[in-house]
This record gives structure tokens, sequence and C-alpha cells, in this order.
């Protein structure tokens, strides 16, 4: 495409009175060589726009920069299909954040119209990735529990097909083992109606069920995935565009509890499962001699918060223990029911439920430890009640009941790690890690259920205690692999009434992402964008890193290690392109040269006009913003920094730092999302990867014969937008007792 | 020690008018809420986890309930609506019935049909016995002193008395016993004498109430409170201007006034007499106390009127008809309405006693003994606890002034 560049700069908003525009206009002009400059003083209104739009038609223009607010607003004005568009950030981060009329503001104002041609002239438009393959808009749904059921109803319902797979005999999950659920409006118990919803789905003529059946192989990426199910010894293959997982989960191992909770010494010590088929079964009896059960306890959080143990909480414990109380009370009002709970956890409307639990007399006891003492036929609970400073003991125990948790499947099996490294060893693999960098591996147990053929292992990476899990809080149902979503108790411990909601959420996550990617476009969180990374094959060395760092396992290999990119399995984080010593991997609007460019044209001033210069490398999802914020609340910051978004931190290449202080920058900084635990990062580990990568700066460094203080990485979140003024001022002050870069009169 | 659970309490407590005790989850906003309540003896959510759990021991060892005087301000914050004010009233009405060793006031309090029996009975024996013990009526001249001559009427007071203060004091005790344990024999007896005036005080102030934001509750209280003693004072103490039986009497004070011949009746005080202007405020502050609780009650006003149990109208019913009974003898002596008089004055002490007989040891009106002896006791042992405590700092410094 033939670029025609033009400029506008917006005048409004306190751009015009801070900034020397005819200067800037300038520059744009004369120094950058853009055949149009305008300026307009409101740019977004319609006029402006229509400025804009009469300039395309008469002059041809096709690559705009737009001199004026934030990328983060207006982007729906300032949309112009079939153009390059970049915009530059002159209110929230010149004018808004720095001395008005001052000459480094008009300096920053100049640099920032510099490095956009620098941009523009290395973008191109990005042609949506259209597989040659057909692409499918079939959900495949792993699991015909609650969740799985209602997600195949949802999906017909949208208009789509669904091909279930369930692997016991019979549809229905757990719940074919309940006798009465507790769901909304958690007045009363009501009557399991599981039946009801296999009805509804195995006469849907769009969805398809394997029972006694299990996924065998998953190949492809969404739209193309190419599954494998074997049933009864037989294969039957289906072309699938997502995959809901509702694998669900399986009771805590009872034989794992503390001994003090007495399970095993008595028959009559159960645990809140075995409740449920016992109630199932013909109602309740006590099991050691099968008389009537009149005094019942029930001891809550057996094995769970407990670090040893489950270390969270299942959450639909207390629910479940109250909801066998009332089942008790209902077929014996003169039971005599104890709860012994840590905490009661009833959130929501299941409040309602322990209230009535109450009203009905069932008994709640305080401890966080109590103990089932069992003396030959008797079972006797002792329990420090800490409402009343006092042990009490129950006596005459005809059931004790331990709720115990849920533990997703995917928390079971060998560790991948493990069987790669047996893999690795048996092919007499030499390990040649010393060079490499140690980036951690994510989680995967080889737990046979969705079987992947992904270089990253055969599973959905577990996060915290096996949830196949990629940000619990921001993107409910992603996994980290795209186009697969966890939905139902494999996602979190949850209840009848949130599996429902469950199943239907990720059944919409699923039709969406088969949606955009017919369309060749990103999924959550870059949903829409249609660039994504090519490889520069020929000049690939088989390093691996990009197959190893790719936070979504979207890259698979070949024997010799030549990286197979899924192009619809990416999520556009650019982490491969940060990742590639050799820069072969870019987009076509953001790429390892194209930053390069832009750090280039920065105008770095002499050593003895004292102006240093910052790079500041942000994360385009909380640091940028942040700077924004600090912008619109009109805090002051440093005139030194000149700030390059990027998708991700992860995309940091070294090269830029390199590119940054042989050309005389002073520093760089380094802007990301938290890591670890609780991360932020919207893209797992990003920053994490960013952070790694910076253990090897040293040795450019060391190279350029620079000091290591010049870089720094600082982990910030959008609302920490109050403490960037600080933290760009200490840097700054830091690099000040550094000394100026020599590289500067180079 | 341990506990053990007795899920049967609640149903039994049930019959004591509780209703939604089950309700609280044990936040303690009422305990934080309560004025009264203090460090040392906390209430009322204690009472609400003993009832909970059946804990018939801890309870019978509370003496809080007697130190609430329910405002209704912890009902009226409480996020479950467990209305703990009420439990602490049903404290009160079950202690009432556990104090009591003969078992009568538990029946009393259980058994509405009891309740009514007890007092037509009583009423009727009462009746009976007016009727043969009463000398001459005199049809002409309306005298009381003649059909009851005061010295007679003073006999049975005192026999009334005996048989009232014998099972109120021998349940006071038990109520002592409970509440103080080994503490009761433990705590010199110095300590229980220079308490002591604290018991009047409480017993004549009701002191603690006033801590209380409603402050109506505590005066409508401290009304029916004085003008009855004042009263019982009058017709118990003065009926004959002290104990004529032992010739301890005189004439000034006598409230029944003995028969003029000369006017052929009853004599009477000039009305700013007085014994006739104490009569009056008694009168009139008992039928002001007991027409404000009655009407709340009916109306459910205010908190603690919202639950009523049998006996609490049974007690305001009675007190009620004791005035307006007495203001009619009153009228008709005055008036000389010789028949009316004679059947009201019969009428009058049949609601009268049964009310003093059967409330005072073994029903709601045994509060007047348990809530002072229960805030005299706390002080008891509050100065027991601080003299303890007091030696114990003494002695360190004793040892150290020695090694000095």
């Amino acid at each position: 495409m033939e670029k025609k560049l033009a400029t506008y700069i917006c005048t409004g908003c306190g751009i015009g009175d801070a900034l020397d525009i005819d200067q800037l206009a300038g520059v744009a002009q004369k120094e950058c060589k853009v055949p149009v400059v305008k300026t307009h003083a409101c740019l977004c209104s319609q006029e402006g726009v229509d400025l804009i739009k009469a300039d395309m038609e008469a002059e041809g223009v096709n690559a705009l920069m737009i001199a004026a607010c934030s990328p983060r607003v207006m982007y729906d004005v300032f949309r112009f299909d079939g153009c390059i568009v970049d915009r530059v950030n002159l209110r929230e981060q010149v004018v808004w954040c720095q001395k008005p009329g001052d000459e480094d503001t008009q300096m920053m104002a100049e640099d920032y119209v510099r490095m956009s041609t620098a941009k523009i002239k290395k973008m191109d438009l990005p042609e949506p990735y259209q597989p040659e393959e057909e692409i499918s808009k079939d959900i495949l749904i792993v699991g015909g529990g609650l969740a799985g059921l209602t997600a195949a109803k949802e999906v017909s319902k949208a208009g789509y097909k669904a091909v279930l797979v369930e692997k016991e005999k019979e549809l229905g999950g757990f719940q074919k083992k309940v006798a009465k659920i507790a769901t909304f409006p958690y007045k009363d118990l009501k009557d399991n109606d599981v039946a009801a919803l296999i009805q509804e789905v195995t006469s849907d003529a769009n969805v398809t069920v394997y029972t006694g059946a299990k996924v065998e192989k998953t190949a492809g990426g969404p739209g193309l995935f190419q599954v494998t199910i074997s049933q009864n010894g037989t294969k039957a293959e289906h072309k699938v565009g997502a995959i809901v997982m509702a694998a669900g989960w399986k009771p805590y191992d009872p034989a794992q509890l503390d001994p003090k909770l007495g399970f095993g010494q008595s028959p009559d010590v159960i645990t809140n499962v075995l409740f449920e088929e016992m109630a199932q079964g013909g109602g309740l009896k006590r099991p050691s001699d099968g008389k009537d059960v009149t005094n019942v306890a029930f001891l809550q959080c057996a094995g769970q918060r407990d670090p040893e143990r489950l270390p969270y909480c299942s959450s639909t414990c207390c629910i479940t223990s109250l909801k066998q109380a009332l089942f008790i009370k209902q077929n014996n009002p003169d039971a005599n029911v104890f709860i012994v709970f840590k905490e009661m956890r009833t959130p929501g409307q299941a409040e309602d439920l322990y209230r009535r639990a109450q009203e009905e007399g069932v008994i709640f006891i305080r401890c966080q430890d109590p103990e089932v003492k069992v003396m030959g036929s008797a079972v006797t609970v002792e329990a420090l009640d800490e409402l009343l400073g006092e042990t009490v003991v129950l006596e005459n125990l005809d059931l004790v009941v331990l709720a115990t948790g849920m533990v997703p499947v995917t928390a079971f099996g060998e560790d991948y790690a493990v069987v790669r490294a047996r893999m690795e060893q048996q092919e007499g693999e030499e390990k040649k890690e010393e060079e490499e960098l140690e980036v951690p591996q994510d989680a995967i147990l080889v737990s046979d259920i969705l079987n992947l053929e992904y270089r990253q292992g055969p599973e959905l990476p577990g996060l915290k205690h096996g949830f196949p899990d990629s940000h619990f809080i921001c993107f409910p149902y992603e996994t980290r692999r795209t186009g697969i979503y966890a939905a139902g108790c494999v996602r979190r411990p949850m209840g009848v009434a949130a599996a429902l909601e469950d199943g239907a959420g990720a059944a919409l996550k699923a039709i969406q992402c088969v949606e955009m990617v017919s369309q060749g476009k990103a999924v959550h969180p870059r949903a829409g964008d249609m660039s994504f990374p090519e490889f520069f094959m020929q000049r690939c060395t088989q390093c691996k890193r990009c197959t190893e760092e790719c936070p979504f396992g979207a890259i698979n290999e070949d024997e010799k290690g030549n990286p197979l990119p899924q192009p619809t399995r990416c999520r556009r984080c650019g982490v491969c392109m940060g990742a590639c010593p050799e820069r072969i991997i870019s987009f076509k609007n953001y790429s390892v040269g194209m930053i390069g460019d832009m750090i280039k044209n920065m105008e770095v001033p002499e050593e003895d006009e004292e102006k240093p210069r910052i790079l500041v490398l942000a994360c385009e999802n909380d640091a940028y913003p942040a700077l924004d914020m600090a912008g619109l609340r009109r805090m002051n910051y440093n005139p030194w920094v000149r700030v390059i978004p990027m998708r991700c931190l992860g995309s940091m290449n070294l090269i830029f730092i390199a590119d940054a202080l042989s050309s005389g920058i002073d520093g760089v900084l380094l802007l990301g999302c938290k890591y670890g635990d609780d991360y932020q990062c919207h893209f797992v580990k990003g920053s994490e990867l960013a952070n790694i990568r910076l253990g090897k700066i040293k040795e450019t460094l060391d190279r350029l014969v620079l000091e290591s203080d010049r870089v720094r990485f600082e982990t910030i979140a959008i609302t920490d937008y109050d403490k960037l003024p600080q933290l760009l001022d200490d840097f700054a002050e830091t690099l000040e007792e550094v000394g100026p870069n020599p590289y500067k009169d180079f | 020690m341990s506990i053990k659970v007795d899920p049967n309490l609640m149903k039994d407590l049930k019959h004591f008018g509780l209703k939604d005790a089950s309700k609280c989850f044990h936040c303690g906003n009422c305990t934080a809420v309560c004025p009264l309540s203090e460090t040392g003896t906390p209430f009322p959510r204690k009472l609400v986890k003993y009832a909970q759990m059946g804990l018939k021991d801890k309870i019978l060892q509370s003496s809080e309930p007697w130190l609430c005087y329910y405002c209704g301000e912890c009902s009226d914050r409480c996020p479950r609506g467990a209305d703990p004010g009420e439990t602490m009233m049903v404290m009160r009405r079950y202690l009432t019935s556990q104090y009591d060793w003969t078992g009568f006031s538990r029946r009393f309090y259980t058994s509405e049909k009891f309740e009514t029996m007890a007092v037509v009975a009583v009423g009727l024996f009462v009746g009976l016995l007016m009727l043969l013990f009463a000398q001459e009526f005199d049809w002409q001249n309306a005298s009381l002193e003649k059909a009851w001559p005061a010295a007679g009427m003073e006999i049975a007071d005192l026999i009334m008395a005996a048989i009232l203060s014998f099972f109120l004091l021998s349940n006071v005790w038990r109520f002592m016993k409970f509440t103080m344990g080994d503490l009761l024999t433990k705590i010199p007896l110095r300590i229980y004498a220079s308490e002591a005036k604290q018991l009047v005080l409480h017993f004549l102030t009701q002191k603690r109430w006033a801590k209380c934001e409603d402050r109506t509750q505590w005066i409508i209280h401290l009304l029916i409170m004085t003008g009855y003693t004042t009263a019982f004072i009058l017709v118990a103490v003065l009926l004959c201007g002290g104990l004529e039986v032992i010739g301890l009497n005189w004439d000034p004070l006598r409230f029944q006034r003995p028969f003029d011949p000369t006017t052929g009746r009853d004599m009477v005080y000039p009305f700013f007499h007085p014994i006739r202007l104490l009569g009056y405020y008694a009168t009139i502050s008992v039928l002001i106390g007991a027409t404000y609780a009655l009407l709340g009650r009916s109306r459910r006003s205010k908190t603690p009127y919202k639950n009523s149990h049998g006996t609490d109208w049974m007690f305001l019913v009675l007190l009620e008809l004791t005035v307006i009974t007495g203001i009619a003898v009153h009228i008709l002596r005055i008036m000389n309405i010789p028949f009316a008089l004679y059947a009201l004055y019969i009428i009058h002490l049949m609601v009268a006693v049964p009310m003093l007989v059967l409330e005072v040891p073994f029903a709601k009106w045994a509060h007047l003994a348990y809530r002072p002896m229960a805030a005299y006791l706390k002080g008891v042992k509050e100065t027991y606890y601080a003299e303890l405590e007091g030696k114990k700092a003494e002695a360190p410094a004793q040892a150290e002034a020695e090694a000095v």
C-alpha cells in the first residue's frame, strides 16, 4: 500500500494553550516530511472528522496521525476503515501532565510526533487470518453434568450445534446422585430436576450426545479443532470451533482426612457425598446397624481451608450441610441436628436456607477444631464452642457427616513436566539448558480429559489448586487455551444455581469465539484485533523460545523444533515477538523494527544541555492507562520521559533496551503488571517473562559498558496512578547519580 | 468442664414465650448496643446462646436477666429479627419458675388454664372467708369497721404476709444459691453488709433503668412501684396505725379509722390529711402506670410491649382491677351506699389477694425481690473481686518493701 501521511493536530482541551502549535506543525511538516499537516480547534467534532474525510477523498491520504487525546478515548470517532491511524497522546500524556508553555513540554510533544511518524512508516494494515480449511462453528462440550447440559441447551437455543461427550454411561453428572437440591430462592429444599434437563438435551436435534465416551485427541485450534471421540471402542471425528470444558469434580478423598475427624473409625462417620447416596437410596439409617437416625452432627470444612489438605473453601458444603440437615428435620422433626462450623458461608440468597435451618431447630456450634471420638459403637463429637468459650460434647450420635470439599478433575494425573522430562531422557536428548532462560512452566497434569495436541502439554494449565483458570475475576470462563472455556465445578467449586449460570456463560463465550475466529479476529482481551504474528522462518534458529513462552500454547513445533504457529489460538499479545532472539516475529502493525525506529527517532539532546531522556515501555493494559489517569488528575511528572505503549510487557524485546541505550537515552523504565500469584497481567505471564528476560540484560549492558541502574522494572496497577510521578522522579534521580549516557555524543 | 447440649430446652422455653431466639447468628450487636451490659456481665447474646444450646445450668447460674430492664434497643438493632430483648424477658419468666421450689410457678407460667384457675380459686376462697368472718353488716350506714374491724383484718394481713414472705424469701435464697455458687459463702459477710444499702437503693429507685435510652419506661415503672408500695404500707402496715395486735400502733396514722357512733359512720380524714393524700397518690400513680402498660401491650406500641405472655396480662389486669375496685370502695363509702360498698370491698379483696399471693412469690411480681437482689449481688461480687485484686497487687509490693 502506498502510504500518504497526514498529521492532524487538535488544539482543543488545552493543547493549543500549552504548546506552540505552529512549531509542532513545523516539525511534522519540515522534519518529518508529512505532506498534509492541519490543525483544528476540536478535532473530534463532526467538523474535525469531516476535515479528515475530505482530505482522504481529495488528497488520498491513508495514513493518519491524530495528535490529540489518548488512544483510549474517542477511538470510535477516529476510526477510518482502510486507513492506518496512529494517535499521538498530546492531551493526557503531554499537556495535562507537564508545565504549559515550557520548552521541555514542547520538546516532548515534538518527540511524540517524530515517533509517530516513524511508527506509521513501519505500520501496515492488518489482514485478517483466514485459514484454508473451513471454519466450524460447532461447540464441543466435555462433561454431561449440570453445567455441560446447560451449555448444550444454550448452544442449541442460540442456533448452533453442540457435541456433548460424557464419560459415564448416563448423563447428569453428580446430580444423578442427589435427592433434593438447594437452589434459588433457597427458602426450602427442591426436587432435583436434572432428569428434565437430560430429556431436553437428548431430544434436541442440534445436540449430538456421546455417553460412556471420552475425548481421545484434540488437535488444531479455535474454529479448526479436530476432535477424536472414542466410545465403546469405536471412534468418531468431529470438527468443532470451540470447546466448553465442564468435566466436573471429584469429592475429596476422605481417607486423607485428619484422623481426628474419625473417618474410617466407625461406619457411622460418613461424608456429605455418602449422605446423598444414602438419602437417595431409600432413606437414612444408621450405617452400623440400620436403626433410625435421631442424633446427627455435621462437621464443616472437613479437610478444607487446611493448608495440608484442601487449602480452599469449596463454597457449597455449608449449603449442602444445611440442605441435609433440613432433609433430616423434614423426615423426623424431633431429630437433633448439630452443625459444627468454622464460619457459615452461605453467599447471597443462600442465607435464607441458613435462617430456615435455624428456625427448624438445627443447633449451630462454632468451632475451629472439632474432634470425633469413637468408643466401640458410640460416636461422640467434642467441639470448643467459640461463642460459648467452652467445650461442647455431643453424645450418642447416630451419624457424623463430614463436609468434604470439591476437587476439580483437572487436579488429578501426573505432572506433565515429569512426563516430558522422562520422554526427553528416553529420546536421549541432551539438556542444553545452561544458556537458556528458566521460564516457569505452567502446571499441567495429565488428567486425560481433552488430550490436546499442544506443544506445551495435553491438558489445560492450572492456575491455583489445579483449577484451569486464567484470571478468576477479570476473565470468567477463560482458560489459558484460547477457545476452550471452563464451566461448572471444574472452574471453581459451586452449587446448582451457579453451575446453571456457568454453563450458559461458557456457552456464550464459546459462541463469541467461533464468530470472532470466523472473521479472523482475536478474542478477549484484544477482542477484534485482526493482526497476528508472522514468522520469517528463513532466519529461525529453532531455539524454541516462542513455543516455550507463549502463555496460550498457541505455537506447536515440528520435530526439528521449528515453530508451527496456530493463528486462531493466538491472543495477539506479542510475547513471542519479545521472546525471539532473532527478531523474526512481527505483526503487520506492531514489530521489533517499528518500536526500534520509534526509539531511534526520539531526539536526544547533547550532554551539555542537561536534558536526560528516559524511555518508558508501558504495558497498554494497566501502566499506560495509569499514565493517562495521572494526566486526567493533572499530576505533573518528569519531563524527560517518552512513553511507548506495549501490547503486553511480554512483547518487550531486549533489543529495544540496547537500541535505546546505544542511541544515548539515559535509562529505560519498564512498567508492567503485577505477576506471581494473583497476577494482574492480561496475558497471564507477560510481565513475568519480561522480568525474567531482564536477567539477561546484564550481558548487553556489559557489552556497552553501561551501568545496570539504567534499566528498571516496576509493576504498576491501573489504580497506582498516584504513585507514578514519584516513581518517575526516583528513576530520574538514580539516572542523574549514574550520570549521562556516554553514547550521547556518538 | 464440658457442656452437654439439650435441644429440648428451646421447646420448653417456648411455653414461657420464646419465639425468635433461634434466629440469632451471634453477631453481638445486641450486647454492644445495650447500655446496661458491662464487661464482667455481658448480655443478652450470651443468654441467647444458652437458650439455643439448651444449657439449663448456665441459665440458672445467670443473674443477667435481672439486670436487663427491656428497653428493647437490642431487639430494634438485631439484624436477624431474633428479638434478644424478648429472650431476656423469657429468661426472667423461666428463672422465676426455676427458683420456685414448689413447682407452682412453673405450672402458673406454662398453662394459662392453670393460671386462671389458680386466680379464680384463691379469689373465691378469699370471698368465702370475707363472708364467713364478717361481723355486722350495717345496712343503714356504710361501715367497713363494723363489718370487718381493722384489728381482725390486720391479723389476716399478717398471716398472708407470713405465707407470702416464706415462699418469696425461700425462692430468693435459691436464687442466691444458684447465681452465687461457691461465692455465696466465700464472700465475707462484711461485704454483704457494706453493700446492703445498695439493695434498698436499687429497690427504691431502679436506678439502673435510668441508663436506658427510653426513660418513660423507668418513670412509668417508678409510678407503679411507689404507688403500690405506698398502698401496701397504708393497707398492710398502717391499717390500724401499726401493729395493734401487740399494741404497737399509733392512731393518727390509722388507715382504716374507727366507727363514729355520733355520725353513725366510719370516721374519714379531711381531704388534705397526709394519710388521705397518700392514698390518692397511690391510687392515681398505679392507675396511670397500669393503664399505660395495658394500652401499650394491647397496641404493641413499643418493642418491650410487642410480646405479651399470658402472665403479663394477668398481672396487669389484676392490678388495674384492684385499683378500680379500690376507687369504687372509696366513693361508695363517701356516698354511703352500704350494700354496694360491702360487695365491692369483697370483690376488691378477691382481686387484690390473689394478685399478692400468686404474683409476688410465684410469678411476675417476684421481680420486686430478684431485680434489686441481682444488682446488689453484682455489687457484692465486684467489691469482692476488687479486694482480691487489691490484695494481689499489694502482696508483691509488700514483699518488695520487706526486701528493702
